[in-house]
């Protein structure tokens, strides 16, 4: 108002030098300011999240009608003015800047309903998301509570069960999901829950280091999975199992609780750690070792060489 | 495994340790209380950060048994309980109880000061022996967080520190007992396997924690950012 009430004393106290398009100007800056105004107060409290019932309260509509009508009447003017004599110039000009100016005016209306768009867009795989988790509770933990009621008198089938979706649970919340190809750590904490499904006792999995399973490492972790079970077979858990991969070798410990046997005593008919443990390991370049005595704990220690990449 | 229990516990072991426990869950807190040791008095119990800081400070027990997630507080869990009590200089010695195995919640725990960290999974006679030993001063190291030590300080790409005081790597004996309490190696039997007494074994254990609570390694680092705690 200020600049107008300026621009009218300017133009009365006689300045006609002052070029005729200020006044629609400054009247067309103004509806701009004025359409503008009511989105600025929506976008203030949440940019993210317009408040869409603010929006079109009575005062906000008098701003959107009184701007548009400045920001036409502006252009209006603007239409009409003979700025040059030239009537092709004009019939480009014109039209040109009337799209401009209307753009403009309507600009922050448009950005809004993008970003209108993105929210719901985000709501809609926040939702799917959710959909994705119940359906996994639903297909795991669920059916898991079901069977443990139906089996409630019978503790072996409960412990497996509890076991088993503990670690189901476990590996969906903490882990990224790699695939026993992808990670010799994921491959052996399979082989490993295998047995322990298989034959009902508590092992123990540490793996330090990790690296996409090779031949070599395969070799190792089904060693690893066999001296698994045979600790679970003739010792007593918890068994605890430990990997560790450096740059030259994959070594693997497998440790019971007890109660040791002499290595030296074992049948030769016997194939368990021979082929499938020692023999296993030996043909990948690696090795195996039995420790054990009466009454001590059991360790087997795998180790393989790994592959040197040229 | 009896006689084990009775050579540890010797160790630096006050007699009749008084115990708080904070967990959540009434059927845990039930649990561990009733599969602790005849030793070990159990002063107090409390079931979220506000009530545990309460507790704490009120019965001012030795050893504080804390669950990692616990309801309250700024939302941190253990993180909260350990920034109230620790100030005190008679403050308890913390041992961390969780279910989780993620990386970020042991790392975090320890470096906000807890002197050692079990999972729920621990046989009673084990958590008696955690206790005492966390009691007594020393530090607790589950297979898994040396697992996780020597993950974080990079000891199976070969990094061996080359003086004591370097926080950010482990010494090569460090290693070596880190290794063995991961496979499963009680400390007296990292004793003997190495040929060094039990005091040492404790004495590497006890700087290996100063390392995972002090260093700046990156890996901790992040582990720790995850969490917001530096």
């Amino acid at each position: 108002m200020l600049a107008i009430a300026g621009v009218l004393i300017a133009n009365r106290s006689g300045a006609d030098g002052l070029a005729p398009w200020i006044i629609p100007s400054i009247v067309f800056a103004l509806g701009l300011a004025l359409v503008w105004s009511p989105l600025d107060r929506v976008t203030l409290e949440d940019a993210r999240r317009p408040k869409l019932s603010g929006l079109f309260e009575r005062d906000a509509w008098a701003r959107l009608a009184l701007g548009l009508a400045m920001g036409i009447g502006a252009l209006w003017w603007f239409a009409t003015w003979e700025f040059t004599q030239d009537p092709v110039l004009r019939a480009i000009v014109v039209p040109l800047v009337v799209l401009a100016a209307l753009t403009l005016v309507l600009a922050p209306w448009w950005l809004r309903l993008i970003r209108q768009v993105g929210v719901e867009r985000q709501e809609r795989v926040r939702e799917f998301e959710r959909a994705e988790i119940a359906a996994h509770l639903h297909d795991s933990v669920l059916q898991t509570l079901t069977l443990i009621r139906a089996k409630a008198d019978d503790p072996d089938a409960v412990t497996r069960l509890a076991r088993a979706q503990e670690r189901d649970l476990r590996a969906y919340l903490y882990q990224d999901r790699r695939t026993e190809e992808e990670s010799v750590a994921t491959a052996l904490a399979l082989a490993v829950n295998a047995v322990e499904d298989a034959q009902g006792i508590i092992v123990d999995v540490v793996s330090v280091g990790d690296a996409p399973t090779d031949e070599r490492l395969w070799a190792a972790v089904k060693a690893a999975g066999e001296a698994t079970s045979n600790a679970a077979r003739h010792g007593i858990g918890p068994v605890s199992v430990y990997a560790e991969l450096t740059a030259h070798t994959y070594e693997i410990f497998v440790r019971d609780s007890g109660p040791g046997f002499d290595p030296n005593t074992v049948p030769s008919d016997r194939l368990g750690i021979k082929q499938s443990i020692i023999g296993r390991v030996a043909r990948q370049g690696g090795a195996a070792f039995v420790q054990s005595a009466p009454g001590e704990r059991t360790e087997v220690s795998i180790s393989v060489p790994r592959e040197v990449r040229s | 495994m009896s006689d084990k229990t009775a050579d540890d516990a010797a160790v630096g072991t006050p007699p009749g340790v008084t115990v708080v426990i904070v967990d959540d869950h009434d059927v845990i807190r039930v649990g561990v209380r009733e599969s602790l040791a005849e030793d070990l008095e159990v002063v107090g119990e409390a079931r979220d950060v506000e009530s545990a800081i309460e507790v704490i400070l009120e019965a001012k027990p030795q050893v504080v048994i804390l669950d990692v997630h616990l309801p309250g507080g700024t939302g941190g869990g253990a993180l909260d309980v350990l920034a109230e009590i620790l100030g005190a200089a008679d403050a308890p010695r913390v041992l961390a109880l969780s279910v989780s195995d993620a990386a970020e919640d042991v790392v975090a725990t320890v470096r906000a000061g807890a002197r050692g960290y079990v999972t729920k999974s621990i046989s009673g006679p084990d958590l008696s022996d955690a206790v005492r030993r966390v009691a007594g001063g020393d530090a607790v190291f589950s297979p898994r967080l040396a697992g996780f030590v020597l993950d974080a300080f990079g000891a199976a790409g070969g990094e061996v520190a080359a003086i004591d005081d370097d926080l950010d790597k482990l010494t090569a004996r460090e290693q070596e007992v880190m290794r063995l309490i991961a496979r499963g190696y009680t400390y007296r039997e990292v004793a003997a396997k190495l040929f060094i007494s039990i005091k040492t074994v404790e004495t590497h254990v006890g700087k290996v924690l100063r390392k995972l609570q002090l260093s700046n390694r990156h890996e901790l680092a992040h582990w720790a950012a995850q969490r917001r705690i530096v």
